[in-house]
């Protein structure tokens, strides 16, 4: 009997390199990723992370080497079935879009919402948005928005129409503390129960540590990869992040998670903090 | 007033040609391309010129052609050239009143025809305008229901409009082709001097009391025709240009919303500190 085929990855570079204003910041980038991983992307600012990501969804050109992603030749074919995140995304503020209207815009079920009533928009929204807190921002403009509020909207907003893969490029930056954990803590339960593949950029080695189910250490190439108890080392990340690492370790137990449906975790309390 | 054939024929353009600009009026400032819409209009004046040096007694074939060429120039510059937007424009602009004036200059008889473009003209509503201002229209609101939502989201941010999978370069071309079309028929309502105004006040205007991307819309709409009918029937009792009529009933209407949307804004600050 012969064992079954391994499944296609989900993301899959072969020496990828990108260059930006003259700059070389990605290296012969090798990676293959499978279906159902949490995968963060670690590494020093300028390491390239960011670069990865927009590389991989088209928005920055490839200098050589390729990739493929959902196992699609053609971007185009899987962009619809992959949501997004970006770092510290500046919205146009020239209209006057509200939340409600913004969620909309993404769906083909509510192409149409300039038509609908603001009960039947409401009807549409997934449970994601209950659970991020975004049901009482809905009225709100989305210029009008915190930092914090912006990225739990925008997280609602790729996690729409149920994507099969999901890039999240530092998405709880403006986020405060308890918001983070429920964040993590969704994407994680996603992650879980609907096999979404999710690749996250952050520099919380704890939740990284916490999360996810593999770990990649960039720095303009690919340093190291594998199981977060094997890569948020200090010898591991010395080589990602330059000599500026040392361990702390943490007395104080995990604090009570506000999510609905609370997982218990191992925690680790003895992670190195990155300077 | 309304039994004159040029009067329905102003009036009718002015309640299709206001509403429309403001319609696009709303996406035009939002993403800041009121600058490129004044330079669309300007690159009309060599149009016109154009069109009565070959021989044309209608001027509007020659500034549609003008204008789409310019229209592509811009485009073309900036993804070649590496300059700035606001460069390319300012050279366009000028570079085309320069053209446009010196062959008007070498042309006789075409004096009036240079203060009718600049300022616009009820009397300059054909029946040619009429019809591609009912065609621009039709295609602005069957495409509406398509492209709102992705031209909404382009306008908010193009890299999620990317990976949304909305092909960005294709709307924003589809865009500036229906607004520069809407610009040059609108010039002969208002002028090229004042055509902007038409696309910027009223969404402007709506802009300040409304509180949803709907309500900025219909409201714009609405602006836009009141300007443009308030417009033509001051022009006609007041016996001054239609254009600048068009453009003071706007600005009315803005100093209108200013005041609405500060006192709805203080009252809702009110609510919200009780």
């Amino acid at each position: 009997m012969t064992a079954p085929p391994p499944p296609h990855p989900v993301v899959e570079t072969r020496h990828l390199c990108v260059q930006l204003g003259g700059r070389r910041i990605l290296d012969d980038i090798c990676l293959t990723i499978a279906p159902g991983k949490l995968v963060a992307l670690i590494g020093p600012n300028g390491a390239g992370k960011t670069t990865l990501l927009r590389t991989l969804l088209g928005l920055i050109p490839v200098q050589s080497g390729e990739f493929n992603l959902l196992g699609c030749s053609e971007l185009r074919t899987a962009l619809p079935s992959i949501g997004y995140v970006p770092q510290r995304l500046a919205l146009g503020d020239g209209l006057a879009l509200s939340v409600r209207e913004f969620l909309a815009l993404r769906r083909r079920k509510t192409r149409n919402w300039f038509w609908r009533s603001r009960q039947n928009l409401d009807l549409e929204l997934p449970v994601i948005a209950e659970e991020l807190g975004v049901r009482p921002l809905l009225d709100k403009s989305i210029s009008s928005l915190s930092g914090g509020q912006l990225q739990r909207v925008l997280i609602t907003f790729s996690l729409l129409d149920q994507p099969r893969l999901l890039f999240l490029d530092e998405p709880t930056e403006g986020v405060d503390a308890p918001g983070e954990r429920t964040f993590y803590e969704i994407i994680s339960d996603i992650h879980r129960s609907h096999g979404l593949t999710v690749v996250l950029v952050s520099h919380d080695l704890s939740m990284v540590h916490r999360h996810a189910s593999w770990v990649i250490a960039l720095n303009g190439r690919v340093c190291c990869e594998g199981a977060p108890d094997d890569i948020i080392r200090e010898d591991a990340l010395r080589e990602a992040y330059g000599l500026h690492v040392t361990s702390y370790h943490h007395h104080h137990p995990p604090e009570p998670l506000p999510h609905p449906h609370p997982h218990s975790h191992s925690h680790d309390h003895n992670h190195p903090h990155v300077h | 007033m309304f039994t004159e054939p040029f009067m329905q024929r102003a009036l009718l353009g002015a309640l299709i040609l206001a509403p429309l600009c403001a319609l696009l009026g709303v996406f035009v400032t939002a993403r800041r391309m009121a600058f490129f819409s004044d330079t669309v209009a300007h690159a009309s004046l060599t149009g016109t010129a154009a069109a009565f040096l070959v021989g044309l007694t209608e001027p509007t074939p020659g500034m549609l052609v003008v204008s789409l060429l310019v229209a592509a120039s811009i485009i073309w510059l900036r993804e070649k050239s590496g300059l700035y937007h606001d460069t390319i424009m300012a050279l366009l602009l000028t570079g085309s009143v320069a053209v446009g004036t010196v062959i008007l200059s070498r042309l006789r008889g075409f004096k009036g025809e240079l203060h009718r473009v600049l300022f616009g003209d009820v009397l300059a509503v054909g029946p040619t305008e009429l019809w591609l201002a009912g065609g621009l229209l039709i295609i602005v609101v069957c495409g509406g229901a398509w492209f709102l939502s992705p031209l909404s989201l382009i306008t908010t941010s193009e890299d999620l409009a990317h990976v949304s999978g909305i092909s960005v370069r294709a709307y924003n071309y589809g865009f500036i082709f229906v607004l520069t079309l809407t610009v040059t028929v609108s010039i002969r309502l208002v002028g090229i001097l004042l055509v902007g105004a038409l696309l910027v006040i009223p969404p402007a205007a709506a802009r300040l009391v409304s509180h949803n991307l709907r309500q900025e819309i219909w409201i714009a709409v609405l602006f836009g025709m009141i300007a443009g009918a308030g417009g033509v029937i001051f022009s006609y009792m007041a016996d001054v240009p239609c254009g600048p009529a068009i453009v003071l009933v706007s600005i009315g209407l803005f100093l209108v919303s200013l005041v609405v949307g500060r006192l709805t804004s203080v009252s809702r600050g009110r609510q919200r500190s009780v």
